[in-house]
């Protein structure tokens, strides 16, 4: 009831903020009727009219004190008083409209790329993942050098199910999406996930229609069911909630839907997953059949259990675990447990964090220019403070005068700069490479929206208080040229931290443009112009076994073989410069005549089986030997040729060819026949992994062949070959998909993530050059200007022209030097943290700090240079004169 | 007018004011402080510069509603009168007040 009647008087007070005119004559007019009746009252009793007019005058008291009081009540003062400051600040804004321009378009690049770089990293770097209880979630398994990533066995992952302490509810699924096709009318290849029935409960996933799997699900030969993501089910399905409990055709086979995914859902890998299907997990059936089989492995850990509480509980079974591993490899798996938040995002925070880092830079050279702008005008405003100060005005109502027009100034660029982060967000998530952004992540939400805003609210208090907090000098009342105190370190300091800043910000651009032209220039082992790639994958269901892979492509590459104007032709199941690759461990590398390699695993070594011309179409130089010949497909011959990274460890030195070899404890000794050059197989960046090559041949039933790379070297156009590559396979098998690229292509998009680092950091750097530019240029032309006078006269006294350039600069030099020494330090230790980002690029570089210093050098330059030559041809009778 | 009177304090006069209110029907401000210096007999002294800002209060609070009229001098006045909610507000402050001074009273007597 209280609160009803206090809300009430709050809206009638809110409401006396407007009609005051009329509201201040109605007191006046209650007022004087009051006074008159007192009036007549004396009188009756008796008064003489003087008396009576005095006595009811000084019974009332003072009139405008009651009226001063009757108004703080009838309205809201504070509120009041803000609305006039308001009133005010925009007034004086719009009395200077380039001050104003300048300011607010300062503070909207600031904010606005701010803003727009936080909604792209505030997943990443801020928040947990979007699972009810994402504290608890953990990713655990071991790792080893066959995978850096967390895994396990899926044989051992039974046995831990089944004996773990510190987890509530542990889950797997099958690593990577599995290709599967939705085999109805307009086929459709989607990515399906294998995972566990307690896959969605772990991670506390609740489908929005239908239900989650049963445990009998999960059990071998269940029928087949599924769960469909939200985006599938909008796309395909439209939307139907009777999806749930109709069968669809999966791979050819019935298999029925139980739910509909949560439009919010992520795969905890954050891989794409249009289709969850049941995992099935037999213990004894996996260590018979498949004892390798992969899982990524999650969990939910006890409420207060720490990581290194459930790594220490696990450590039992991670050490029986350990007996199944080959003793030489034991000290190279380790058990690990980490929070799945780590997990998602460990890869790509520094990457984050310095994007957030340059423009939080920016920012800072914003907001510096702003309180640069603010002081300097301060310092012309002084009169009128220490008017307003004499009239009354307390100190803390002026600062709270100016912080209101400086907060006006943070909120008008707040306002712009949101407009500008939404446009910002669009053109990045528009260049931005897919593994860089994630789109459903990165969108101007509330979030984004309440830290522009929170930034800019910020940013008019920081860059307000410091004039604000200047007290008016009372000599400023003479009117006298009281402007001596803007002269003080406080500008000169500003300029010196955005030198520094745009200094670190510049050095960083340097180095990851000189990594973009390292990387640009790198050999790639290949040549690859004119390469048109085909990849070309078989559904399983269609091609289940090896043999039916093998002739499928046999009879490709027959008909290829007809198409006019390839140079060309070759087959592989996998190609550089990055991709999966078959691989094995070094250690299970075996030398007819040698001992094994005993010191643990050595590391991985990738293999790829290619047809004789792959060599030749791809242009990687034989360094020894010969390549395969069409005589090495048939059975019976075993040739291998070796990586020179890789004939160089296994030989080191010797001849390694005629050696004979075998990879694998079964595999059938393979003669080497060459060298070849080293390629690039682990992207542009990373150094290459020793390879080796086998002959692609006709018929081999021990591996699966499910995808081919088909190489073709041609002048043709792309869209040409394309098509006809199109054509032949379609002639084959209409259902099969044929992904066409160019190898140019397929470089270029390895390229993406670094030019996309290195385009957002140079406009960073662009900007923050530009304003710091700006604001030595408004300090040293500022200076120039309060001291024209003093100029003048010392020229009349015969001061040389030079001798004033060194009065207007000289203070300039020395905080300009400070600048920069901060700079160069602080771009040292920039690049040094980012030095893992960057590409062959020795820690300190100093080509690119120097380039950073010089050009942060011209542009000062630059920017003294216009007001330095006002100040040398000033006319000492003008400035004489001058005011 | 003299110094030995008592100033009204804020919370009473508004209970002061409803009170007369509620009594004489609308009333202008000077009515009302007439009144209430009258009922003390002259003990209280109303001070206008909180009588006003007090009645503007309770209308914002929705205790009262103001009207310009004609007074029987023929002088335009504001009229305050009590709205229903004020009536309500007038019992519960009333009450209170008498419980209140109740307490005071045998509090004081008990220690005297």
């Amino acid at each position: 009831m209280m609160k009803v009647t206090t809300l009430r008087a709050w809206f009638a007070r809110l409401g006396g903020l407007f009609g005051k005119e009329r509201r201040d004559r109605e007191l006046a007019e209650e007022m004087e009727s009051h006074l008159q009746m007192h009036i007549e009252d004396n009188l009756r009793a008796g008064m003489s009219p003087e008396e009576a007019r005095r006595q009811a005058l000084i019974r009332m008291g003072g009139v405008e004190q009651v009226k001063e009081t009757y108004r703080d009540r009838r309205g809201i003062p504070w509120l009041e008083s803000l609305l006039q400051d308001l009133r005010f600040g925009l007034r004086m804004l719009r009395k200077n409209p380039g001050f104003a321009a300048v300011a607010v378009i300062t503070l909207a690049l600031g904010i606005g790329g701010t803003t727009s770089v936080f909604s792209i990293v505030d997943r990443t770097l801020f928040r947990e993942p979007p699972y009810p209880n994402a504290d608890r979630l953990v990713s655990f398994g071991v790792v080893a050098p066959i995978e850096p990533r967390e895994f396990m066995l899926a044989p051992e992952y039974v046995v831990w199910r089944a004996h773990q302490t510190p987890f509530e509810a542990m889950t797997s699924m099958m690593p990577g999406g599995a290709g599967c096709d939705l085999t109805e009318q307009n086929a459709v290849h989607l990515t399906c996930a294998l995972v566990e029935p307690t896959f969605l409960p772990t991670l506390g996933v609740q489908p929005i229609l239908g239900r989650n799997f049963t445990h009998e699900q999960g059990l071998p030969h269940a029928p087949r069911v599924a769960l469909v993501s939200y985006g599938l089910w909008r796309a395909r399905f439209g939307g139907d909630p009777s999806i749930v409990g109709r069968s669809i055709s999966l791979d050819g086979q019935p298999t029925l839907v139980v739910g509909v995914l949560p439009e919010t859902f992520e795969m905890p890998t954050l891989g794409q997953a249009d289709l969850l299907i049941p995992e099935t997990l037999d213990e004894g059936a996996l260590r018979r059949d498949n004892p390798i089989t992969i899982l990524r492995t999650f969990a939910k850990l006890k409420p207060n259990v720490t990581t290194a509480q459930a790594s220490s509980a696990l450590q039992p079974l991670f050490q029986d675990s350990l007996q199944y591993v080959p003793a030489q490899f034991r000290n190279e798996v380790r058990l690990s447990v980490r929070s799945l938040r780590d997990y998602q995002t460990r890869d790509v925070r520094l990457r984050s964090w310095m994007l957030f880092g340059a423009v939080l830079a920016v920012l800072l050279v914003a907001c510096a220019n702003v309180a640069s702008l603010l002081l300097a005008r301060a310092a012309n405003r002084q009169g009128e403070m220490a008017v307003r100060a004499a009239l009354g005005a307390s100190g803390a109502r002026l600062v709270r005068q100016t912080l209101t027009e400086s907060l006006l100034l943070g909120v008008m660029g707040g306002a712009i700069g949101c407009w500008l982060a939404y446009e910002l967000v669009r053109l990045f998530t528009s260049i931005a490479p897919g593994s860089a952004v994630h789109p459903q992540q990165a969108a101007l939400n509330l979030r984004a929206v309440s830290f522009a805003a929170g930034t800019s609210l910020f940013c008019g208090f920081f860059f307000g208080l410091v004039p604000a907090l200047r007290r008016p000098a009372p000599q400023s009342l003479t009117g006298q040229d009281a402007r001596t105190t803007s002269r003080g370190p406080l500008r000169h300091a500003l300029v010196a931290s955005q030198i520094a800043v745009s200094l670190v910000l510049l050095a960083c651009t340097a180095l990851f443009l000189q990594s973009l032209w390292n990387l640009q220039r790198a050999p790639l082992g290949l040549d690859a112009e004119n390469l048109e790639i085909a990849q070309i994958t078989l559904a399983p269901y269609r091609y289940p076994q090896a043999a039916r892979q093998l002739e499928f492509f046999s009879e490709l590459e027959m008909r290829l073989r007809q198409i006019p104007g390839v140079s060309s032709l070759a087959l592989s199941d996998s190609l550089p410069p990055s991709g999966p690759m078959r691989a094995t461990i070094y250690a299970r590398i075996e030398i007819a005549g040698r001992a094994p390699f005993a010191a643990g695993t050595g590391g991985m070594v990738g293999w790829r089986a290619v047809t004789p011309e792959y060599f030749f179409a791809l242009r990687i130089p034989m360094l020894r030997g010969r390549a395969f010949t069409e005589d090495d497909r048939a059975p019976g011959h075993d040739p291998i040729i070796l990586s020179d990274s890789l004939a160089r460890r296994l030989f080191a030195g010797e001849n390694p060819l005629g050696h004979s070899l075998r990879f694998g404890l079964q595999g059938p000794w393979r003669i080497v026949v060459g060298v070849a050059a080293n390629v690039k197989n682990n992207g542009l960046e990373a150094q290459a992994d020793p390879e080796f090559y086998i002959p692609w041949k006709q018929d081999e039933a021990e591996t699966s062949y499910r995808t081919a790379y088909i190489v073709l070297r041609t002048p043709l156009s792309p869209e040409t070959i394309a098509t006809w590559v199109r054509t032949e396979v379609a002639s084959l098998d209409t259902t099969v998909p044929v992904p066409v690229a160019t190898m140019g292509q397929r470089v270029g998009k390895l390229m993406q993530v670094p030019r996309f680092n290195a385009v957002l950091l140079s406009l960073f750097a662009a900007v923050a050059v530009v304003l710091s530019a700006i604001g030595i240029y408004g300090v040293v032309g500022f200076l120039v200007n309060e001291r024209t006078r003093e100029i003048g006269i010392r020229m009349a006294l015969g001061a040389t022209p030079r001798a004033v350039l060194a009065l207007v600069l000289g203070s300039m030099i020395a905080w300009t030097t400070a600048g920069a020494l901060a700079g160069v330090l602080g771009g040292w230790f920039a690049s040094r943290l980012l030095r893992s980002l960057v590409f062959q690029i020795r820690a300190h570089d100093l080509w690119a700090i120097g380039a950073a210093v010089a050009l942060q050098f011209v542009t000062v330059l630059l920017a003294c240079w216009i007001p330095a030559r006002r100040a040398m041809r000033v006319d000492p009778m003008v400035a004489l004169r001058y005011e | 007018m003299t110094a030995d009177k008592k100033d009204v304090w804020q919370g009473t006069l508004a209970l002061m004011a409803l009170k007369t209110l509620e009594m004489l029907g609308p009333l202008h401000g000077y009515g009302i402080a007439r009144r209430i210096e009258q009922t003390s007999g002259d003990l209280l002294a109303v001070n206008y510069g909180t009588l006003y800002p007090a009645l503007l209060k309770l209308e914002q609070e929705g205790y009262i509603s103001s009207e310009w009229g004609v007074s029987d001098n023929n002088r335009r006045a504001k009229y305050y009168k009590l709205t229903r909610a004020g009536r309500k507000q007038l019992e519960r402050e009333a009450r209170d007040w008498v419980q209140t001074t109740a307490i005071l009273a045998r509090f004081l007597e008990s220690s005297g």
